[in-house]
């Protein structure tokens, strides 16, 4: 980590000794000011990213604006992540940075951070308490849970054998495998349709990818349900 | 054992207090619980609040708001075009009572920054070791535009009344009148919320109103999501064709208003007059109206401060946030706000211990609909360098996103909106 610090500061210096050679260039050459203007706030970004990371707290808090006070969320779309491994949060920030996992906008989001800053984003996050999906009585777009769908999905659920890795109904995770049960239907259903979808490569175990060319997007609806379901 | 040591503490420097406040009300002991006041109970003030008590409960903190009610601007533009209630933007200070936080409904009108009170206009007196500012925004003068034009042409840029008197006008408006919109000048709140406005008003039009279309007459010859939402445009509402449902008239077209007269309901340009019985003015912003009293503005009308702290460069021990001060690279949006909360609540809490105020990380995130089924969104991550904050990543949505793209940023929207909610109020 110390030696990662100390190349990035490189960089940044680099950049840096690069704008001032770009103002001493602009002397004799006279390329527009606007170059330079770019130069400079390129410089001032890398700079910035080699500053000292923030305490936990203080990154995992601005979070929150989506993911909830301490990341139990309370938007049915966006996933509740308190308490997931510490490992598996660094694990799909690192995918969204390296756009190896498809989003809106967690990519540009998580390009902002280190890997000590995601680390300690992550860190706090896996101490915050699991809550299970509640809808507030001004949130008129949540899906509740359908009963019916949820027993489709139970039988599903088994017929492919899912709990060897998503065990206890979902409920238990480790570095690979998030929780599911309790979390919220409509970030499942959206998950759910962004599997089957053909523009879209999610990286997954083969055993998981497997199970999803087996079923059709509704029998996965009704998965997403089943989940949903246990708290 | 900590436990109940520290709860003898805590008993122990309570009894201090007490009687520091019967006999000595300016010479508190060092034991003292800390105070701290915070005004306006919006995006910014109820955060900075909540996060303070949960960082260090042993800190007093009154949140003092006029109003009982707390009603939402983020999604208050869907109200206008007819697809969402008034009641839903709604939300209360309860939550915020739960977290310890002492919530008084009445209207500062005095902040002495030398005894360190604040004074209100129920004729109430608070001390504070730490005084908060999130009062938002007020208004810039438009000519013609008085109190009483303001009953005709609403704003709307707070929601709550005005939002539905602008949706019954846009009901009522004749087919084929324009709606006419004023946007304000930089800065101001809400970036891209005109140009959302403009977009769901359009979206009503095209269902509604077809002979009619949207008139933006902005002081501007930029705005923010600009690509994205004129992108959105061509594809929903015909925009840069003879039948466009939207009209954008920038500043170097003359789309720089120069007064108003509301009996005449028309809107008068360097160079031309538009009419309509539909006039919405997003009046020049500045920081609300206590900021401006207490002497905290500079001469654009907002509060400079020290962005590690959000301490006032003007007065000492007095923090503000929210779209009142001057951030330079944050947008003046409900996620900054939120964002800029927690950095004061942080610093606040550890100067109040006596201890450094820490690194802070700032984030924006921020999403507007140009049809029910069609988001976009900007999102930024901001360190501190150098006393300035700095954009590390971030940007706006893909151009040339697929529709589904477009329909789940619709739906993270709402959600956006849950969540943060729920931050703020829950």
């Amino acid at each position: 980590m110390q030696l990662k610090k100390l190349h990035m500061l490189i960089v940044a210096g680099g950049l840096l000794a690069g704008t001032t050679f770009a103002v001493v260039a602009q002397a004799a050459d006279a390329p527009s000011a606007a170059d330079a203007e770019k130069a400079a706030k390129e410089a001032a970004k890398a700079a910035a990213i080699a500053a000292p990371p923030a305490d936990g707290a203080i990154l995992a808090n601005t979070c929150a604006g989506c993911h909830g006070t301490n990341g139990v969320s309370a938007g049915p779309a966006m996933p509740t992540i308190a308490g997931m491994p510490t490992t598996y949060l660094q694990k799909i920030m690192a995918d969204f940075k390296s756009g190896k996992r498809p989003s809106t906008i967690m990519g540009r989001i998580a390009k902002g951070y280190t890997e000590e800053e995601t680390k300690r984003i992550s860190d706090y996050l896996s101490k915050a308490k699991w809550g299970d999906s509640v809808s507030h009585a001004n949130s008129v777009t949540a899906t509740k849970v359908n009963a019916e769908k949820a027993k489709k999905g139970k039988k599903l659920v088994d017929a492919q054998k899912c709990s060897k890795c998503h065990e206890d109904d979902g409920l238990t995770q480790d570095e690979d495998t998030p929780r599911m049960a309790g979390q919220w239907v409509d970030y499942l259903l959206i998950k759910m349709q962004d599997f089957k979808n053909q523009h879209l490569t999610i990286p997954q175990p083969e055993k998981m990818q497997r199970a999803i060319e087996k079923l059709s997007l509704q029998e996965l609806e009704d998965v997403a349900h089943f989940y949903a379901s246990k708290k | 054992m900590s436990n109940i040591t520290r709860r003898g503490f805590v008993k122990l420097t309570g009894g201090i207090a007490a009687l520091g406040m019967v006999t000595l009300p300016a010479r508190r002991g060092w034991s003292a619980p800390k105070r701290v006041v915070v005004i306006g109970g919006g995006y910014g003030g109820s955060i900075a609040a909540k996060y303070i008590r949960l960082s260090d409960p042993n800190i007093q903190v009154t949140l003092i708001e006029q109003n009982k009610d707390y009603y939402s601007g983020p999604l208050s533009n869907w109200i206008i075009a007819g697809f969402r209630k008034l009641e839903v933007q709604k939300w209360g200070y309860d939550g915020l009572k739960k977290h310890g936080v002492n919530v008084v409904i009445d209207q500062v009108n005095a902040i002495d920054p030398a005894k360190k009170t604040v004074g209100t206009a129920g004729g109430k007196s608070f001390e504070y070791d730490k005084l908060i500012v999130s009062p938002g925004i007020g208004f810039k003068d438009i000519e013609g535009y008085d109190a009483e034009a303001q009953k005709k042409i609403v704003h709307a840029w707070f929601a709550g009344p005005q939002t539905t008197q602008l949706a019954s006008q846009l009901a009522a408006m004749p087919d084929g009148e324009p709606f006419i919109m004023v946007a304000p000048p930089d800065p101001y709140r809400c970036p891209p919320g005109p140009y959302e406005r403009a977009s769901l008003v359009a979206h009503y039009l095209k269902k509604n109103k077809p002979k009619s279309k949207v008139i933006i007459l902005d002081p501007k010859d930029k705005f923010s999501k600009q690509g994205l939402f004129t992108g959105g445009w061509q594809k929903l509402y015909g925009y840069e064709t003879p039948n466009s449902l939207i009209e954008w008239v920038p500043a170097a077209q003359g789309g720089k208003i120069t007064r108003v007269d509301a009996k005449t309901m028309t809107v008068y340009t360097d160079m031309s007059e538009f009419k309509s019985s539909c006039i919405n003015i997003i009046p020049p912003n500045k920081a609300g109206a206590i900021a401006e009293k207490a002497g905290l503005t500079d001469d654009k009308g907002f509060c400079p401060v020290n962005l590690e702290t959000f301490e006032s460069k003007i007065h000492k021990d007095i923090h503000v946030i929210g779209d009142a001060c001057v951030a330079p690279g944050l947008p003046k949006s409900g996620y900054a706000a939120n964002s800029e909360a927690k950095v004061c609540a942080a610093a606040v809490v550890n100067q109040l211990n006596g201890k450094p105020v820490g690194i802070p990380s700032y984030v924006n995130t921020c999403y507007s609909l140009i049809s029910p089924e069609y988001g976009i969104s900007v999102a930024g991550v901001y360190k501190l360098h150098e006393g300035k904050i700095v954009e590390v990543a971030g940007g706006v949505s893909d151009g040339k996103a697929e529709e589904f793209v477009r329909k789940q940023e619709a739906l993270y929207n709402e959600s956006w909106y849950q969540s943060i909610m729920a931050d703020t109020f829950g």
